[in-house]
């Protein structure tokens, strides 16, 4: 990323965060205003329907450019279809990593719609050019050219996400590598293996300092996407279907073959995985607590087809009734909290709520985390502190560092 | 934990932009000692609404025979009207305007409610066939207790939930008694969602001028739009095909001309995606693929310096 888009994406996290508080009616026009003097955004932004709009008219735009010169090229060079589209996908990836280079850097679009679409066509361009050269030219086996575009795939997202910052690009190369890996043998387990790796690396990205907010994002999607990939690869289902397995070949489910004691793994991982996942949602309080959801159902919905312990109707309404009732304990433990929060929880909007509720007014004077002034400097100095080691000491030495090195998010105070 | 507002936070109390007070709290959000989980448990919530709404259809599917029929209306009729209970109870009093919810699951306790009732009417006149010939107007009976429901407890989920029951009402009346009165069956369900949607857009307009429930006015107003908008690009592909392109092109260029002076941004997109359509729709009938390409480029190109001129002046928030 750009030195001049990193500080432009840590100010616009912090004016984020103000629109939050004002949102939120803990300040008032004035202090919005001061904040949004202090962290000067220089980037062009729409709001998110313009987005959109500019997003897919854009999509238009390049497909149709495109539909065009080739219709021309197609007329004027008769039978070389497959060598026209060819060199002209590549021709047209090459001009529109320039647009999007251009716009986010002289034009400083961020947010804008169309440089998140030029961007996106030309990653879909190199693909597209680079399938057509596999299969037609190279006439490689669908078995070797799949995994190899879905490597690349995943280099050139992870590459996209990197340099324009898209965090959703991240999402797309982990998912990318995971396809790839399903190729190989030993697939499950490098399904397993490799996000498990990555997951120290990924969590320490998402909360560094010295990476903008967009790279954390973007480590905390392909975290996202990597622990969904270990609990796919670790399910119960999957392992008795083959599913990772059938993927490299085509033909659906299978019967995998395995030995008995991998199932009963299977079969614990597939009860463990959502509670150690919550569990350290929990701890951490990272956000993953909806990932642990998701997976805790699947493993309930998994139960319910191995073990009929009960009619369908039966299950469902017991299990809805269980749900609700989770949830509202959950919610009256949290209320009956001093300040209305136990272990760093609350069921109280926060400031990206944009219910307009008031949440910072529920909490009481008595508050262990309300300091008085001076002690709030002395906390205020440990703001940068991270919860890692590696976040310590880029915490520490950017409060050492002067207020205009190393992308600090305040330029002008 | 979000590092950059965490560090902005002591030099904004610094210069004196932050009071501290405010700051130990905003503080503790970036840093991620302090997490809301309002979102997960409100998911947890409407999770179990649905369990507990699919049991209830499965119980009816599969022991039909086994329980009778009496048996399950009757059991389904006293889970909604506890639901419903406990939701007139907790309930404040009615109030013209929004009424801040007294209690996080009084939504979706109204909504399971009002959909256990629905499902026990349903019930009731398949079993039953009290109404026998005209049995969709159940679906109209479903959509007032909604919209009485949702005015009552000042719901705009369940709101939203009576104005479908409507528009479904409509569609499947239609669909059963219009076809031989009208153009066809297609034709009519088409028309009766237009014309839905003119009934959804002129409610929304009222709710917004008498200032009752005027926050519904959205809820209704996005979905009358979207089911005029729907109807005219249904007719698109058959015989009349440029009659309705003409009409959704002078229909979707209204509505984004109106939403731009109110800046209504969601109709703006609405009107101008489909102003678009009706427009693209013309050439698309040409089938020469050169052209249609030429056109959609430099079409969308023009559409894309509208679009960032008129941002600039709509202001849309981030």
């Amino acid at each position: 990323m750009r030195p001049e888009a990193d500080l432009a994406n840590r100010n616009a996290s912090v004016r984020s965060a103000a629109r939050g508080w004002k949102k939120a009616g803990a300040i008032d026009d004035a202090a919005l205003s001061a904040i949004e003097n202090a962290v000067p955004d220089d980037r062009v932004r729409v709001g998110p329907v313009f987005r959109v709009l500019l997003f897919v008219f854009t999509l238009i735009t390049v497909n149709a450019g495109y539909g065009f010169v080739w219709a021309i090229l197609e007329s004027a060079i008769s039978g070389r279809d497959g060598d026209i589209f060819t060199v002209l996908a590549f021709l047209a990836a090459a001009a529109l990593i320039a647009l999007t280079e251009i716009q986010t850097g002289r034009m400083r679009r961020a947010q804008g719609g169309t440089e998140a679409a030029t961007s996106f066509m030309a990653v879909g361009y190199l693909l597209g050019g680079s399938a057509w050269t596999a299969f037609d030219t190279l006439s490689l086996p669908a078995k070797t050219a799949i995994p190899l575009l879905l490597l690349l795939g995943s280099a050139l997202f992870a590459a996209a996400a990197w340099r324009w910052g898209f965090s959703f690009y991240a999402a797309l190369s982990a998912a990318a590598l995971l396809g790839a890996l399903a190729f190989l043998p030993g697939a499950r387990l490098l399904w397993i293996a490799l996000p498990l790796a990555a997951t120290p690396v990924l969590l320490r990205l998402a909360d560094s300092v010295w990476h903008p907010p967009a790279h954390r994002s973007a480590a905390m999607a392909a975290l996202i996407v990597g622990l969904a990939g270990v609990y796919f690869a670790v399910h119960l289902a999957s392992f008795d279907l083959g599913l990772i397995e059938a993927i490299p070949d085509f033909k659906g489910f299978l019967r995998f073959q395995a030995a008995p004691g991998l199932r009963w793994l299977s079969i614990a991982a597939t009860a463990l995985f959502p509670v150690a996942l919550l569990a350290y949602a929990v701890r951490s309080r990272r956000p993953l607590l909806l990932l642990g959801i998701a997976t805790a159902i699947a493993s309930l919905v998994t139960l319910r087809q191995y073990i009929h312990v009960a009619p369908l109707w039966v299950v469902l309404t017991l299990s809805g009734a269980a749900t609700a009732a989770l949830a509202l304990g959950l919610r009256r433990w949290l209320d009956s909290g001093p300040a209305r929060e136990r272990m760093g929880f609350t069921a109280e909007p926060l400031f990206d709520d944009v219910s307009g509720q008031r949440p910072w007014r529920s909490a009481p004077p008595s508050s262990p985390s309300r300091p008085r002034r001076g002690r709030m400097r002395s906390r205020a100095s440990r703001a940068g502190e991270g919860s890692s080691a590696a976040g310590d000491r880029a915490a520490r030495s950017e409060h050492r560092a002067p207020l205009l090195t190393r992308a600090p998010p305040f330029n002008s105070l | 934990m979000n590092t950059d507002v965490a560090n902005a936070i002591p030099r904004l109390v610094e210069s004196g932009i932050l009071p501290p007070e405010k700051a130990s709290v905003f503080l503790r959000d970036a840093r991620r000692e302090l997490v809301s989980v309002r979102l997960e448990l409100r998911f947890l919530l409407y999770l179990g609404v649905l369990l507990m709404t699919g049991g209830v259809g499965v119980l009816v599917k599969e022991n039909l025979d086994r329980i009778g029929p009496v048996a399950i209306a009757v059991a389904i009729g006293l889970a909604a009207a506890l639901a419903l209970g406990w939701v007139w109870r907790t309930a404040p009093p009615f109030s013209r305007g929004e009424v801040a919810s007294p209690h996080f699951a009084l939504d979706y306790v109204l909504l399971l409610g009002v959909l256990l009732a629905g499902a026990d009417l349903a019930y009731i006149e398949v079993q039953f066939t009290a109404l026998g010939a005209a049995w969709p107007w159940h679906l109209l009976i479903v959509s007032l207790l909604a919209a009485a429901a949702a005015v009552r407890f000042d719901s705009r989920v369940v709101f939203s939930l009576a104005l479908a029951s409507f528009a479904a009402w409509r569609g499947v009346a239609v669909s059963l008694f219009g076809a031989d009165l009208w153009m066809g069956g297609t034709e009519a369900v088409r028309w009766n969602a237009i014309g839905c949607g003119v009934l959804f857009v002129l409610l929304g307009f009222a709710l917004k001028r008498t200032g009752k429930k005027a926050h519904f006015e959205p809820v209704a107003v996005h979905l009358g739009w979207l089911l005029i908008l729907g109807g005219l690009i249904s007719g698109l592909g058959g015989e009349g095909g440029f009659l309705y392109a003409s009409a959704l092109l002078l229909v979707g260029g209204g509505l984004a001309a109106g939403a731009y002076r109110f800046r209504r941004f969601p109709l703006f997109a609405f009107g101008v995606l489909a102003g678009y359509v009706g427009l693209s729709r013309f050439v698309v009938e040409v089938g020469e693929e050169m052209l249609s390409c030429f056109w959609f480029f430099s079409t969308a190109l023009l559409v894309i310096l509208g679009l960032v001129a008129a941002q600039r002046r709509m202001k849309e928030p981030l």
